[in-house]
């Protein structure tokens, strides 16, 4: 069934590319017969509702979704050295900004090279500089009292990041850190008052890292029905023309396999 | 295999895909902007008649974006015309709380996070220029609520306005970079089934 290339999340809808429609994947004519989905069933109730937050991204997907977090880092960096050098309020607070920051940069560095040279890195040292990204907006946000501290938006660039990159549980981990954390922060810090502003804060990281990861998700789930859709044409290929075809064919499913090859094409 | 793999779909059938599944994203940004506006305004309601005129303004948004989401559920989501026009009545309705919720106004108010996740999610499903010129609108009008409220004053004001605009921009363009990656691995799985 090679239209059905393009699933809608629900599973109930295929894209007709022919009649450029979206069309029904069942069509309910006819007396009822039991569903014949190459998607396995687990697979399909899992795209339904909250349920589809629980769901695969792979060592690849972080590969890919370094280079987002390299540039969110970038991004972090070269706002917090601007904004250092402008109307800094005291000399301790300087220091330890710049010295947070620069370190920040130097492992950044070495995480883009590593990236332009095609070799993304380990993903538990992708964790752990994710975590460092954490603990230098952390750091400035006590620095500078808390709450009211303006640099805690810098955790927004962070979780964007995290949420495009890392598997769905770590997403909540690292997302759940930060809410912790900060929420602490700030409850010890805020006046009664301002506490619909800390739930704002709070609530509104937690949105940036659901979107990211419900569209990673999304993502990844269209790419393994690519796949499989292009497994089952070059079986039908194969049976169809023989053994001829054979070395065609695995040449053919090799280039559906090697992407992180070309991560390095992205960075 | 070529850096840039060609794309097998006409432009038109990708942007119509990507719409369709990236929509959800929108949705669910559009959610976390109406469960923090309502739980704002029962929380800080000082009177009986403050919360009467702010609290079916969210329940009228929060019918819409059932409406919104049950028709994506279903299977026949909006066109690309209509989730701009709702991105773009997000986008006015945080800059109204800005401007507008009682005691801060303009910069002093903190509920200008409630931009990040609809610029995010926006960036997610739409191509670049529409992505850069709706990420430019969200931060004119956030700079243009700050100054037209006249709580721009010193220096330091400055710098925190810069300092949020560089962070709503840099989600935009996160978001978007991010969406032209993934477009850049479909297109190269669809290149590859077109060879077999």
């Amino acid at each position: 069934m090679s239209a059905e290339h393009l699933v809608s999340p629900d599973g109930k809808w295929f894209w007709d590319g022919v009649e450029q429609e979206w069309k029904p994947k069942h069509p309910a004519t006819g007396p009822p017969k039991p569903v014949l989905s190459p998607t396995p069933p687990v697979g399909r109730e899992a795209m339904k509702g909250l349920s589809s937050f629980a769901g695969e991204v792979r060592s690849e997907d972080i590969a890919y979704g370094q280079t987002v977090l390299v540039w969110a880092r970038w991004i972090l960096i070269g706002t917090g050295l601007l904004l250092s050098f402008w109307s800094p309020k005291d000399l301790p607070t300087l220091q330890v900004q710049l010295a947070a920051i620069i370190a920040l940069a130097f492992g950044n560095f070495y995480l883009h090279v590593q990236l332009l040279r095609g070799h993304p890195a380990l993903d538990n040292v992708v964790y752990a500089a994710s975590l460092a990204d954490i603990a230098v907006v952390t750091a400035l946000v006590v620095v500078q009292n808390g709450y009211p501290s303006p640099v805690f938006i810098f955790y927004f660039a962070a979780i964007v990041g995290i949420s495009v990159a890392f598997p769905t549980w770590m997403t909540v981990g690292y997302t759940s850190l930060v809410i912790g954390i900060y929420g602490f922060l700030c409850v010890a810090s805020a006046p009664v008052e301002d506490l619909p502003a800390v739930f704002t804060r709070l609530l509104m990281i937690a949105a940036v890292a659901l979107c990211g990861n419900v569209f990673a998700r999304s993502e990844a789930k269209r790419r393994a029905d690519a796949i499989r859709i292009q497994a089952e044409t070059l079986d039908e290929v194969e049976q169809s023309t023989g053994a001829g075809s054979a070395s065609l064919t695995g040449s053919a499913r090799q280039s559906s396999k090697g992407e992180t090859q070309n991560v390095v094409a992205t960075a | 295999m070529s850096s840039q793999p060609r794309e097998v779909r006409t432009a038109k059938q990708a942007e119509q895909e990507d719409l369709f599944f990236g929509q959800s994203v929108i949705l669910w940004a559009r959610w976390s902007v109406i469960v923090a506006g309502i739980v704002l305004v029962l929380w800080t309601s000082t009177d009986v008649a403050l919360l009467t005129r702010t609290m079916p303004f969210f329940l009228v948004l929060m019918g819409v974006n059932f409406f919104l989401h049950g028709r994506y559920v279903m299977g026949s989501p909006l066109n690309r015309l209509a989730v701009t026009a709702a991105s773009a009545v997000d986008l006015i309705l945080i800059t109204a709380i800005v401007v507008f919720w009682p005691g801060t106004p303009g910069l002093h108010n903190q509920f200008f996070v409630l931009y990040f996740p609809v610029v995010f999610a926006f960036a997610l499903v739409f191509a670049r220029k529409i992505e850069a010129a709706y990420t430019a609108i969200a931060c004119v009008a956030y700079a243009a609520a700050c100054f037209l409220t006249g709580t721009v004053q010193v220096e330091n004001d400055y710098k925190v306005l810069v300092m949020r605009l560089i962070v709503i921009a840099a989600l935009g363009f996160l978001g978007n970079y991010y969406f032209r990656i993934q477009r850049e691995r479909l297109a190269r799985l669809s290149q590859s089934k077109s060879a077999a």
